[in-house]
């Protein structure tokens, strides 16, 4: 990629380096400069090979990029996952569908929450249970919370790509009111377990409420404060505007979703086309951007970090009263106090633990917006109180799969970049 | 580009605005504790290492040995032996191995008698692998850690 290539038109770039607003690039004319580097490359002969990862101070996670390179253009990549595999799918065989919960932890630990919440939600379709409504609010702010955590730890992580160290500290110090709350909550800091089929496992703590309002209300300033250093920084310009440029059609192929998507200027957000929890009964802007680079990914991140806080701040606004998990003898495990005091719920928690759940006979798919992309669950049920096949259609292992073609043409300086900005999991892509 | 352009660009204007930030901070009130002098107590529904309760007033152990915390355990950290004494189960082994639990809170949740909790203490490193393997009176030992709200309920 020429120089010329790499000052591609935005306005933050114009306002910052004082040139003329150019219109934005079409999906054309980005698909056009992506082939000519594609010709420019394959002139060549000569390409040395270089291996990046597993344990590569800057890769995320043991991810192992094998790259041929000619001079410091990237030809061509090798991506291996499957380092992290721990065979997630087959256990979810082996368990029942309560027990599996504390295993999707495992899957996006930095966004637990989320995905907790998307596993209840395919079992509570298949199960036909029906969510009460403080559960499906409790949802929404636990999940919203669990964006903000991760989108500021992936900003912290990104920034320090590029060289800025003290950044990281800055987001993990405001990372931890976040992770304060949710150990209010539900008693962890990263592996939540929080979600269950039929609700959520506690009711908000005394107290919570206010605290959580609190930090809902400083992080905006706080996120202004990150504008203040990033957005308009000449090196961080200098080195993620055009960079990385996707096209809508190549993200439609890799099955690219979330962040990545909306920052090519679709407007696909699971919370506004399908919504669950209490996402239909809250007023949210989807964040889009449209030049599909890593300094777009990096605006749609921000823009929806001020969004995350003003759905809880609704949420919260608007909670009802009312029961937290749904009182569904067949399906949902029994209240502890209910337990200690009522004959019947004790019976209930005795049936639910030693033969699990009363399930139907079929299939369901459900995904939730995830903080990383579109998180699927589908699972396959022979009416037994473990699943008969579970898949995971996590939004990393997609993103992963496209990092080959993201690489290619692209500088070896600016590698480490384009897949921080493509907001990758191991946990979650290896499963 | 204009005077003023070329102005703004050779002061660093936008380093400043990023340096005021970092200044702001440089004076300002630290977030962080020393760790090993002082200590963080972890909210009410932390969930540390286990501990057994037993009733206050008699010393008897809270557990019915219905063998519920085994059977849930997603990673069947828990082993537990009874036996039956004059119509009475009596636990002959309760054992918890930390190097398998993933610390879910399931065995408190479904707990029928509130026998098994989890509590604060959250320092469980060791030189000895052997030290993660808990036995029924380390567990019991280790209810003075419990949460307060806890034991209350």
């Amino acid at each position: 990629m020429s120089a010329s290539d790499r000052d591609t038109a935005h306005p933050m770039q114009d306002h910052v380096h004082m040139r003329k607003p150019k219109p934005r690039p079409t999906p054309e004319e980005l698909r056009a400069r992506k082939e000519a580097t594609r010709q420019r490359v394959s002139g060549s002969v000569e390409t040395i090979t270089v291996s990046m990862g597993p344990q590569h101070p800057s890769m995320h996670g043991v991810f192992q990029a094998v790259l041929d390179l000619d001079g410091e253009v990237i030809v061509n990549t090798d991506a291996r996952i499957g380092n992290l595999h721990r065979g997630v799918e087959k256990l979810a065989e082996y368990r029942t569908y309560h027990q599996f919960i504390p295993v999707t932890d495992r899957l996006d630990y930095i966004s637990s929450f989320a995905m907790n919440h998307g596993y209840c939600e395919a079992v509570e379709k298949l199960m036909g249970v029906h969510v009460p409504r403080r559960a499906r609010y409790i949802r929404t702010i636990a999940h919203e919370l669990c964006r903000l955590s991760n989108h500021i730890l992936w900003l912290g992580v990104h920034i320090m790509d590029f060289g800025a160290q003290t950044f990281f500290l800055i987001c993990f110090r405001d990372r931890e009111y976040i992770l304060d709350l949710f150990e209010m909550l539900c008693g962890a800091r990263l592996t939540h377990s929080y979600a269950r089929i039929g609700g959520v496992a506690k009711d908000l703590p005394e107290g919570w409420e206010h605290k959580c309002r609190e930090v809902v209300d400083f992080l905006p300033k706080r996120l202004d404060e990150y504008q203040r250093l990033i957005t308009q920084n000449r090196i961080f310009l200098k080195r993620s505007v055009g960079i990385g440029i996707f096209t809508v059609e190549d993200l439609h192929t890799w099955r690219v979703t979330g962040p990545c998507l909306r920052a090519a200027g679709v407007p696909r957000d699971l919370r506004k086309d399908e919504p669950y929890a209490a996402y239909d009964e809250v007023e949210f802007e989807v964040a889009v951007e449209y030049n599909s680079d890593v300094y777009d990914r990096f605006l749609v991140r921000m823009k929806e970090m001020y969004e995350s806080c003003n759905i809880i701040r609704q949420c919260l606004d608007n909670l009802p009263d009312g029961e937290f998990l749904a009182e569904d003898a067949a399906h949902v495990l029994p209240l502890k106090k209910n337990v200690m005091r009522d004959a019947a719920a004790m019976v209930q928690d005795f049936v639910h633990v030693f033969r699990g759940p009363q399930v139907p006979k079929g299939e369901v798919y459900r995904a939730v917006e995830a903080p990383k992309g579109e998180f699927g669950v589908y699972i396959s049920s022979d009416g037994g109180p473990k699943p008969q096949r579970l898949h995971l259609a996590t939004p990393s292992f997609f993103h992963g799969q496209a990092v080959p073609a993201l690489f290619e043409g692209e500088m070896l300086a600016d590698s480490v970049g384009i897949f921080g900005s493509a907001d990758i999991v191991l946990g979650d892509s290896d499963r | 580009m204009s005077l003023k352009d070329i102005i703004k660009k050779s002061a660093f204007v936008e380093i400043l605005q990023g340096m005021s930030v970092t200044g702001k901070y440089f004076v300002g009130d630290k977030v962080t504790v020393e760790y090993p002098k002082e200590k963080i107590v972890p909210y009410p529904r932390f969930r540390g290492m286990h501990a057994l309760l037993t009733d206050p007033a008699t010393g008897v152990l809270n557990c019915c040995g219905c063998h519920l915390c085994e059977t849930i355990c997603p990673s069947q950290c828990i082993y537990i032996d009874t036996s039956e004494v004059d119509n009475h189960k009596s636990i002959d082994r309760f054992d918890i191995d930390l190097s398998r639990c993933i610390f879910c809170g399931f065995c408190e949740e479904v707990c029928p008698c509130a026998a098994i909790v989890m509590t604060k203490v959250y320092e469980l490193a060791t030189y000895d692998k052997s030290e993660f393997y808990l036995t029924k009176e380390t567990l019991v030992a280790n209810q003075v850690n419990a949460h307060k709200e806890t034991v209350r309920r």
